[in-house]
């Protein structure tokens, strides 16, 4: 654990370092649905953009206070220089309004070596769909090509979806394990677990994980007061304060299990290996669970996806976080919110800034919240 | 300031309204009559006039619901309904009207709409799926939902219409079809074609009167008469309307009357983003006292289809490539690098003085890059500009006093560099 606190605790320093180390050049996926495998497989490192901890500064006369909080600053990171150490970028422009004018911004400002604009479709019905979403794989396979001089073969393809497959599959088990024995990891290191995954080269932390993994089985929990389990959802694409989820806690509640990116989202889907692999990508990127607002799906609703997580893990609420200013989140709580209503499932809502002021008034509702779920 | 100036108000635009109020209340009384009635968002109506649906437009509602005064109350159901007041305007608008036709909530009867049979939603904006979607999950309406992604490189221009291409052909028709009981209507299709490139070739000689110096009407004269060119498209009461216009502008530089009285426009004046609907007139008031008019903008400019571009011949082939064809640049201007070409060109047409770059506090889609658009035109061209926040309806993201202290900031720039 203290190498994944140590690659979180300053991801940039442990990028820059990385570039050294490993001497490939870095490329930056924004959040969330860039198919990085491909990236692997072109011999360079992705890694996932993150939401900064320092306050907006530069970023300003660039971003409209309006904008959530990732946006405004990875904006003022890039204009600051702050992110030198990466080579390129990965912007899928579909995904929300705010990641379309990445492209521009970054051209002017940052001038990186590569960039590439994805435009995955919404999960809608017809053949049209799937067909284009396969041609955007293979032109971001070309423009990788192009960029290094090198061909992306099948075979190193495959071999890099083996790579992510694995560390998927060893990131469920770290849920797994959690969910057996609650309390031997915070939520709070969950959550680093996974975001040091985003920043990683994946076999490094498929190394970590394996340790950290088998320490994990190996480890008894000693029997606690039962706690009361919920689940934090939603907090699209960035990382929720970890003093956030420290502060459920310490209201005596425990995290079972969560629906949020930087969470089981990201590992959800292995990729089927059998065939051809970017049809295969296609098809991950096509699932329509776990449900992201983003990608256009409502034969299925996020409320029920949500309380059907929250049962079986015999939790007793649902915390909800969103994002100021995140559209693909806020135009689908109210509906959330009403099937939790109409489900009788209770429910809190807590947003999430960039630059938290005081938690005063989060730990006002949590405590609430707890209370009413019976957790203190 | 200059109090001198004043508008000389157009006598064509007058008759807009009867057009448009008639427009809205056969929709409203469509289901009484037995007619089938849909939604829209995206450029996407086109396929349900085909079928002789009566079909809404989301922003074309927005904007005649800002238009008559209902967007305020509208949005307050809304709210009471839970949604939040960061919710793009338009998306919260059309929620608030169906919660007030599912709820009885009694709201002005001229906004209220017949929930549709069929909502097409072109995803042209990923908001514009939102909406389809919080309306399919809240009443239940049927969604056609189409991806109509807004393009940022040329080059990805012909991959993106092939994709939208085969969505008409192989999805939005196919289900026209089977809501209506019939095959799609080719032909009709066609006819409305022709009448819009007949509206849109006036149009665009109507355009010709904003280079004058002084220009003959403004951008707002424009925006109450784009409902021809777009959600009015195949009525042949647009034709007359523009050809009327035509010969008001005609008569206005043979008599050398100004858009503003006594002598024109001392600062000429490019708008950015949406036009506020619901302001238009708050707006006017900033600017006419101090001799400024807006000339011209990229949404009514390029969103709206090139006629030379219209084949009725090919209708479902001209409908994809009027916005994603390679002549056509409809999409791209969505997208900063082609807002930046599409200005510049403005720039030179229009002799313009400044750029208004408004910023819509719930509306994303062109906001980000402002800043840079402002920065790279001055580079260029030696134009100014400013943004000014505020909303296309609720009243609740609007301050004046910014918007004066921005406006008066531009007109002194313009001043300086006269200088
Ligand atoms: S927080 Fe929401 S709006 Fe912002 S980048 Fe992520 S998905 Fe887009
Ligand atoms: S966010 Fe803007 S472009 Fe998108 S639907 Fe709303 S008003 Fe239209």
């Amino acid at each position: 654990m203290s190498k994944i606190a140590e690659v979180t605790s300053d991801p940039y320093a442990y990028v820059a370092g990385l570039k050294e180390r490993k001497n490939k050049k870095i490329i930056g996926c924004f959040p969330m649905h860039v198919p990085e495998e491909i990236v692997h497989a072109a011999d360079l490192i992705p890694v996932v953009i993150w939401r900064g901890n320092e306050p907006v500064t530069w970023g300003h006369a660039h971003v409209p206070p309006y904008d959530c909080g990732i946006t405004r600053s990875f904006v003022d990171d890039a204009v600051r220089g702050k992110l030198s150490f990466m080579d390129g970028f990965v912007f899928h422009i579909r995904q929300c309004l705010q990641a379309g004018e990445f492209p521009f911004i970054m051209e002017r400002h940052f001038k990186p070596a590569y960039q590439k604009v994805l435009y995955l479709p919404a999960i809608y019905p017809g053949d049209a769909v799937r067909d284009f979403a396969l041609k955007e794989l293979e032109s971001f396979k070309t423009s990788l090509e192009d960029f290094t001089g090198e061909k992306i073969s099948d075979d190193s393809l495959k071999k890099s979806i083996e790579i992510y497959n694995k560390n998927r599959s060893l990131m469920e088990r770290v849920y797994e394990i959690r969910r057996a024995k609650p309390g031997i990891l915070k939520a709070k290191e969950v959550m680093q677990i996974v975001w040091s995954s985003m920043l990683m080269p994946k076999e490094d932390h498929n190394e970590l994980l394996t340790e950290l993994v088998k320490g994990m089985e190996e480890k008894s929990v000693k029997a606690q007061k039962e706690r009361i389990k919920v689940i934090p959802v939603g907090c699209l694409c960035q990382t929720l304060q970890f003093d956030i989820l420290d502060l459920i806690e310490d209201l005596g509640m425990i995290v079972p299990d969560d629906d949020l990116y930087i969470g089981s989202r990201y590992f959800a889907n292995p990729v089927n290996l059998n065939g051809n692999p970017l049809n295969a990508l296609a098809d991950r990127y096509l699932t329509k669970t776990p449900l992201c607002p983003t990608k256009g799906v409502w034969d299925i609703h996020w409320g029920d996806e949500a309380i059907k997580k929250m049962r079986d893990n015999d939790a007793k609420g649902i915390i909800s976080v969103r994002v100021k200013y995140c559209p693909p989140h806020t135009c689908y709580y109210p509906d959330f919110r009403s099937k939790m209503a109409e489900k009788g499932v209770p429910e809190v809502m807590i947003e999430m800034e960039h630059e938290i002021i005081s938690l005063e008034g989060v730990k006002t509702r949590l405590q609430s919240f707890a209370e009413t779920i019976g957790g203190v | 300031m200059d109090p001198k100036y004043k508008v000389n108000r157009l006598q064509t635009t007058n008759e807009i309204r009867p057009l448009v109020d008639k427009h809205w209340a056969d929709l409203r009384t469509a289901k009484e009559r037995g007619e089938l009635v849909a939604w829209a968002s995206g450029p996407s109506f086109i396929f349900a006039y085909a079928m002789g649906m009566k079909c809404h437009f989301m922003a074309g509602y927005a904007a005649y619901c800002g238009g008559i005064g209902a967007g305020e109350e509208v949005l307050k159901v809304a709210e009471m309904a839970g949604d939040l007041p960061e919710t793009c305007s338009y998306h919260r608008l059309h929620m608030g009207m169906g919660e007030a036709v599912a709820r009885g909530i009694p709201i002005n009867p001229q906004a209220i709409l017949p929930m549709p049979d069929l909502m097409v939603a072109g995803r042209l904006c990923p908001e514009m799926s939102h909406y389809a979607e919080g309306l399919h999950r809240r009443f239940g309406v049927r969604v056609l939902p189409i991806d109509l992604p807004a393009v940022v490189d040329m080059e990805d221009m012909p991959r993106i219409r092939e994709f939208v291409y085969r969505q008409f052909k192989e999805v939005v028709i196919p289900t026209f079809e089977e809501v209506c009981g019939k095959p799609f209507d080719y032909d009709r299709m066609s006819e409305i074609l022709s009448v819009l490139k007949k509206v849109a070739t006036l149009r665009n000689q109507c355009w010709e009167f904003f280079k004058d110096k002084p220009s003959r009407w403004t951008l707002w004269d424009y925006g109450v008469s784009i409902a021809p060119v777009f959600y009015l498209m195949g009525n042949p009461a647009g034709v007359t309307y523009y050809e009327k216009l035509l010969k008001e502008l005609q008569e206005r530089r043979e008599k050398g009357i100004p858009a503003i009285a006594p002598d024109g426009e001392k600062y000429r004046l490019y708008w950015d983003g949406w036009l506020p609907w619901a302001f238009l007139g708050k707006f006017m008031r900033k600017f006419i006292p101090h001799g400024a008019v807006v000339l011209c903008g990229r949404y009514p400019w390029e969103f709206f289809p090139h006629p030379e571009l219209i084949d009725p011949e090919h209708p479902v082939e001209t409908w994809a490539d009027l916005y994603y064809g390679m002549e056509s640049h409809l999409v791209y201007t969505f997208s900063p690098k082609g807002t930046v070409d599409l200005i510049g060109k403005l720039i030179d047409d229009y002799s313009l003085d400044g750029l208004i770059m408004f910023s819509s506090k719930t509306c994303r889609v062109m906001n980000l890059a402002q800043p840079e658009v402002i920065d790279v035109l001055d580079k260029k061209y030696g134009i100014p500009g400013v943004i000014v926040e505020g909303d296309m309806i609720d009243s609740a993201m609007i301050s004046d006093a910014q918007i004066e202290t921005r406006l008066q900031a531009l007109y002194e720039m313009i001043d300086s560099r006269r200088r």
